[in-house]
């Protein structure tokens, strides 16, 4: 199960009631196939940036859902075959785990693992070993120290 | 810092020392950005509808990319130009 977001743009010339049979369909699509519908956004008409197949305008439509991989390919089936769509596409939402903070931790534990083999085999290695971390700790305060000038700075000239 | 330490602009910026740019994403710590959000993409492509480099906004590198992913998408939707005469 993965989460997806599908962002469709229907004919301008459409009556309210074939957009509402459009978004029916798509909505059936995503159930049957036991995906789980979010959220719905309908921005309605909007001007679009370049015209698409000779039209000016669009009825803009995104989808918010969670399913597996055979919902969204699906749907592209259908968009594919009907006139009615002008443009859609599929996006997948990565789920928000930050990498940084992981490697942070795994090379955390790892300095802490060399630092006793090092005071067994030499002395003045396991001395350096030791005192890379307070180096280490001096930069980031140093880097956040430099956080804060800059935060207040750009409050300023805010 | 590199343009700073050429000997021919070192005096030119003592007298007029360039403002710090900063990356505004990093400042309002955003993770992710949203190819829907038009009106905060619209600020890094100017008139000709280009993507804007690093060196004129001051964007710092992670969010320079998910910048142009996300801009990048907001013109298959039509959302913003591919090109803007």
């Amino acid at each position: 199960m993965r989460q997806y977001e599908t962002g469709v743009i229907l004919a301008p010339n459409l009556s309210e009631e074939e957009i509402d049979a459009q978004i029916k369909q798509m909505e059936e699509v995503i159930t049957s196939l036991q995906g789980n519908l979010r959220r719905e956004e309908r921005w309605g008409k909007r001007k679009l940036a370049y015209p698409i197949k000779k039209f000016t305008d669009g009825y803009y439509l995104f989808l918010h859902y969670e399913s597996g991989a055979n919902v969204p390919a699906e749907l592209e089936r259908r968009f594919k075959q009907s006139d009615q769509v002008l443009r859609y596409m599929t996006v997948k939402k990565e789920t928000t785990t930050s990498l940084r903070k992981k490697k942070k931790t795994e090379k955390e534990v790892e300095t802490e693992e060399r630092a006793p083999e090092a005071k067994e085999t030499e002395e003045a290695q396991a001395e350096k070993e030791v005192g890379r971390p307070e180096v280490r700790e001096k930069g980031k305060e140093r880097r956040k120290e430099d956080k804060e000038k800059e935060k207040e700075k750009s409050k300023e000239v805010v | 810092m590199s343009r700073e330490e050429k000997p021919e602009k070192a005096q030119f910026r003592r007298f007029f020392p360039s403002k710090k740019k900063f990356c505004r994403f990093c400042q309002m710590n955003v993770r992710e950005i949203d190819y829907k959000n038009v009106d905060i993409l619209r600020r890094y492509i100017p008139e000709r509808g280009k993507i804007s480099p690093r060196r004129t906004t001051g964007t710092c590198s992670f969010h320079q990319r998910k910048l142009a992913q996300a801009i990048k998408r907001a013109r298959i939707m039509a959302l913003l130009p591919f090109i803007a005469d």
